[in-house]
């Protein structure tokens, strides 16, 4: 099947394609517009800048793409793909559990956090409320 | 009424985690004060929306009290918490519904006090009582005990939440390892493999007044599955040198 010369021919056709100029201008105002949300989201203190590099690397990533021509074809070529959408998708889902993944770490630490700040909470509030006690039950100063 | 102590030494703890448990945590603390005077009773609370911390105190109890709910196994490792800071050389575990007779830590306290053993499960298979189980509990028991002997400890109840610790399993507990809901078989095998020696006693137990969410609706197969994975995890980490 990967070898019959139909299929092949009918590949290149994908593959040599014109791109659409409306697509290419739509992808580069997605990159900027997502630029644009990451910086105003890190000016109102939405995001953390740690946070902040993996979604300019997309957006450069996007930019990137939709100006130099040939990079999505050659991409597309080079993993075996039909189309330039179809590399999209792919790349699109391998950073969607990328990402997660990485939340799912964050998270599992900062469930740890939280524990062990109840934990703390739990026994601090125990300690003052024994030194209330006590004070509550020492003598007071004579009038 | 007992307040905790911390910074002076408090040489023994009964820990009793409680949740929701303002109808029956009253009659365990008092148990638990009349078979063991030489204990300091500390009730944590994980974050109850009833009276249960009220209740323990006026029973006699210390409190420790979660802001929200944790789990039952962070509501633990609380106690366990407060025990490493009270320099505590022996923690008695017992549950806030009444399943556990109190008089029966005395059996469990024993060897940990000789130097005998670090975990001492209190089992309900050892031959005192007639505890019974449904038959897909009583099979997931079988399965974990059969794993557990297969990687580490021949324990029969690994399932225990009546359990005495040496100072030296108490800190092992109170490690970001120890799981906040269900600390069962996963961490027996954590602790034989730190070098902790595990023994059992016979305890009478019986029924849990209420059913438990672990066995409700989808829970069981994921506690199936959380178990295997964390007993994997446990084995696949170096032991203690």
């Amino acid at each position: 099947m990967e070898n019959d010369p139909r299929l092949e021919e009918l590949r290149n056709i994908f593959l040599s394609a014109p791109e659409s100029t409306t697509t290419r201008v739509m992808a580069a105002v997605l990159s900027l517009a997502l630029f644009a949300v990451v910086l105003g989201l890190v000016r109102r203190r939405v995001l953390r800048e740690e946070y902040t590099p993996i979604w300019l690397l997309v957006a450069f990533g996007i930019a990137l793409m939709s100006l130099v021509n040939p990079l999505l074809s050659w991409l597309t070529r080079s993993l075996g793909a039909w189309t330039p959408s179809s590399t999209i998708f792919f790349l699109g889902q391998i950073f969607l559990v990328a990402i997660c993944l990485n939340y799912a770490v964050r998270l599992s630490g900062l469930v740890l956090q939280v524990k062990n700040l109840g934990q703390e909470v739990a026994m601090l509030r125990a300690q003052l409320d024994a030194r209330d006690q006590r004070e509550d039950a020492a003598p007071g100063p004579p009038d | 009424m007992a307040a905790p102590s911390q910074g002076c030494r408090v040489t023994r703890v009964v820990v009793i985690p409680a949740y929701q448990e303002a109808e029956r945590v009253g009659a365990v603390v008092q148990r638990a004060r009349a078979a063991l005077p030489d204990y300091q009773i500390v009730v944590v609370d994980d974050g109850s929306r009833d009276a249960t911390s009220s209740v323990a105190r006026q029973a006699g109890a210390a409190v420790l009290r979660h802001p929200f709910n944790l789990g039952y196994g962070a509501a633990l490792q609380t106690g366990y918490k407060y025990a490493l800071r009270t320099d505590a050389s022996l923690l008695v575990q017992l549950d806030a519904d009444g399943q556990h007779d109190p008089a029966d830590a005395i059996a469990l306290a024993e060897p940990v006090e000789a130097g005998e053993l670090d975990v001492v499960i209190g089992s309900r298979f050892l031959g005192a009582g007639d505890y019974r189980m449904g038959p897909l509990r009583a099979a997931g028991r079988r399965f974990f005990q059969g794993l557990l002997a297969a990687l580490g400890p021949r324990i029969t109840d690994p399932t225990s939440g009546f359990q005495a610790l040496s100072p030296r399993a108490i800190e092992f507990y109170t490690g970001d390892h120890f799981p906040s809901d269900y600390p069962d078989v996963d961490v027996l095998l954590g602790a034989h493999r730190h070098g902790l020696r595990i023994g059992e006693r016979a305890v009478v137990m019986g029924e849990s007044p209420r059913a438990s969410s672990l066995h409700a609706g989808l829970a069981p197969l994921f506690y199936v599955y959380k178990m295997l994975l964390s007993l994997w995890a446990v084995s696949a980490r170096p032991r203690k040198s």
